[in-house]
């Protein structure tokens, strides 16, 4: 079990690169010869796409630049410049083998980045941006697995099928690990702040974050939202109760989450058309 | 941090002879070639080597691409970057078209490559007077910039923080450093994306940058808009709030410290009153007191003339 454990570590070391969604490359292109282009437009283009996400923030700041705390995407692209993060996109576009089979975990996660948006913006809380971001980020941990540990990928598939079990027990069993867990030491790695790794680490176990527990507890809200609202694909049809920890400390009633959903309900149409544009930009 | 010299090999479709990232190896350099030329630029940006050679013994569109990027971003230029050119054609090679710091001929000699990647790393050293933490030309390189300016439908530009002392007082030299790093960056982008233009650093908070006169004053308010989103990551959220923080002078009494914004001070260069250098700077320094009499970011511009 912790060979795997450690095993995973390593590739995550020496990881410098994974795949991105290529529709944006092309999208990122037009928007930034359009003159009249904000950086808002393109920041909000940067973040329909995780990985390139992740790639943005974690460049801005690497100790190359000497940058230490930019968190959101749009101060990314104000610091690195839209020609950076033009060539980033396509540099990234190379490793294409993510393919059409995980697009249900990038809706997903897209999903998600919209619902803690919406819960943020409810909740009056501050950094609405960087709690979108971190649930735009918080499954990048199956990314690896599936990517970088394909046959793993395949046995915990295999184990949820044979014994019923949720994703994330067929990970701890299998891997002696999960996708939390991997996907905290991924964002570690890439030099990004505490308030991205937390929610990531511990969107499964609100009570744990230490930290950052209101961007951790609204992160696993939109987890669970996303789950049960049916949009995407997150790697399995399991859908977690909302936990008692957040709850509490998101100061949330049945009503004020029916709102939410309600508000949430209404993006998620305009995010399904985005999520389907950027998809047929890839076939043409 | 490096113990030896890092070096990318790129190459076009048809590859590179293996035995130049061998040879480089063998001397202790870390040396990887690259076939993709649309992958380099990436890789050079997450992680700037100290030298790049280029095999032009075919060179195309995608290689010349890359020799661009790299010496117009001002944070890149001074990356060596070394053609490998076929013997015959050295002599007339293009060099407007492909503007490389030098060329070794191939078939390839081993020992003169060597000699030559040490050579341009001594004199870009020598060549650029970049300021070290910002990587923005220095002021030999400002000064040459203002005098080809003058007379000339230009506008050189100072830039300044307001309260960067302060800030810097408060926080840490770190944290000052990485403020300077961001507005230098903020400018060389905003003077990029507008084409034409030069952006220098003069020291601790005070920075250069020309553009075309009609451009200047969009350029300045880009600057200022983006160091203003910048900045509200820099402090929290109760501080954004009341819009200062406080310190404490020698005394031991609290100050209230505004948040930090960037004055420039615009003049436009071909005015006949504007004849030298000197008078550039003497005008600027004029109208950066006026900038700064405002509360807020603001720029102002020399209409005397």
């Amino acid at each position: 079990m912790t060979d795997k454990r450690t095993m995973i570590f390593e590739i995550i070391a020496e990881t410098s690169s994974l795949p991105t969604i290529p529709g944006v490359v092309s999208r990122l292109q037009a928007l930034s010869e359009n003159r009249r282009s904000t950086i808002e437009e393109m920041a909000r283009l940067v973040s329909s796409d995780q990985i390139l996400s992740a790639r943005v923030l974690r460049l801005v700041n690497s100790p190359s630049y000497g940058f230490y705390r930019v968190s959101t995407i749009s101060n990314a692209l104000i610091l690195l410049g839209v020609n950076v993060i033009k060539s980033l996109a396509l540099s990234s576009s190379i490793f294409e083998i993510m393919g059409k089979s995980i697009v249900g975990l990038w809706e997903h996660s897209l999903g998600a980045g919209v619902a803690a948006n919406v819960i943020a913006r409810h909740l009056k809380l501050p950094e609405v941006e960087e709690i979108s971001t971190a649930a735009l980020l918080h499954d990048i941990g199956k990314v690896i697995i599936k990517e970088k540990c394909p046959n793993d990928y395949a046995a915990i598939e295999r184990l949820m099928a044979e014994r019923n079990l949720t994703m994330l027990e067929a990970e701890r069993e299998h891997l002696g690990t999960d996708h939390a867990e991997i996907g905290e030491w991924l964002v570690r790695s890439w030099y990004l702040p505490d308030k991205l790794s937390e929610p990531v680490a511990c969107h499964h176990d609100v009570a744990r974050a230490a930290t950052h527990h209101v961007k951790t507890a609204v992160v696993h809200c939109a987890d669970v939202l996303v789950k049960a609202s049916g949009f995407g694909f997150s790697g399995d049809e399991y859908v977690p109760r909302i936990q008692p920890a957040a709850w509490e400390r998101l100061g949330l009633t049945e009503e004020g989450l029916a709102a939410i959903v309600e508000e949430f309900e209404e993006k998620l149409v305009e995010t399904r058309n985005f999520s389907l544009e950027i998809q047929s930009a890839d076939e043409e | 941090m490096r113990n030896s010299l890092r070096i990318i090999i790129v190459a076009g479709e048809r590859g590179v002879d293996g035995n130049v990232a061998l040879r480089l190896q063998s001397k202790g350099y870390q040396a990887v070639t690259l076939t993709a030329p649309a992958s380099v630029m990436g890789l050079i940006y997450s992680d700037p080597p100290d030298v790049v050679l280029v095999d032009l013994s075919a060179p195309d569109e995608a290689l010349m691409a890359v020799i661009h990027s790299l010496k117009e971003d001002f944070f890149f230029s001074t990356i060596p970057v070394i053609g490998m050119i076929p013997e015959p054609f050295a002599e007339a090679f293009d060099w407007e078209e492909y503007p490389l710091d030098d060329y070794v001929s191939l078939p390839l000699n081993a020992r003169e490559l060597f000699t030559r990647i040490t050579l341009s790393l001594r004199r870009l050293r020598r060549v650029f007077d970049n300021n070290p933490l910002t990587r923005l030309p220095g002021n030999t390189s400002i000064q040459r910039a203002i005098q080809q300016a003058v007379g000339r439908p230009m506008a050189v530009c100072y830039v300044d923080i307001n309260h960067f002392k302060q800030y810097n007082d408060v926080y840490g030299f770190a944290h000052g450093d990485e403020v300077l790093r961001m507005l230098g960056r903020i400018m060389a982008n905003a003077v990029k994306e507008a084409g034409e233009g030069f952006a220098g650093h003069i020291g601790g908070d005070d920075f250069v940058f020309i553009v075309p006169e009609e451009q200047a004053e969009a350029v300045a308010q880009r600057i200022i808009d983006n160091f203003a989103a910048i900045a509200s990551e820099l402090f929290d959220e109760v501080e954004k709030l009341n819009g200062f923080y406080v310190a404490h002078d020698r005394k031991g009494n609290e100050e209230k410290i505004p948040l930090m914004g960037v004055a420039v001070a615009i003049v436009p260069t071909d005015s006949p009153k504007i004849e030298h250098y000197a008078k550039v700077a003497e005008v600027a320094a004029e109208l950066k007191k006026l900038a700064k009499k405002s509360p807020q970011s603001c720029y102002v511009v020399d209409r005397r003339h």
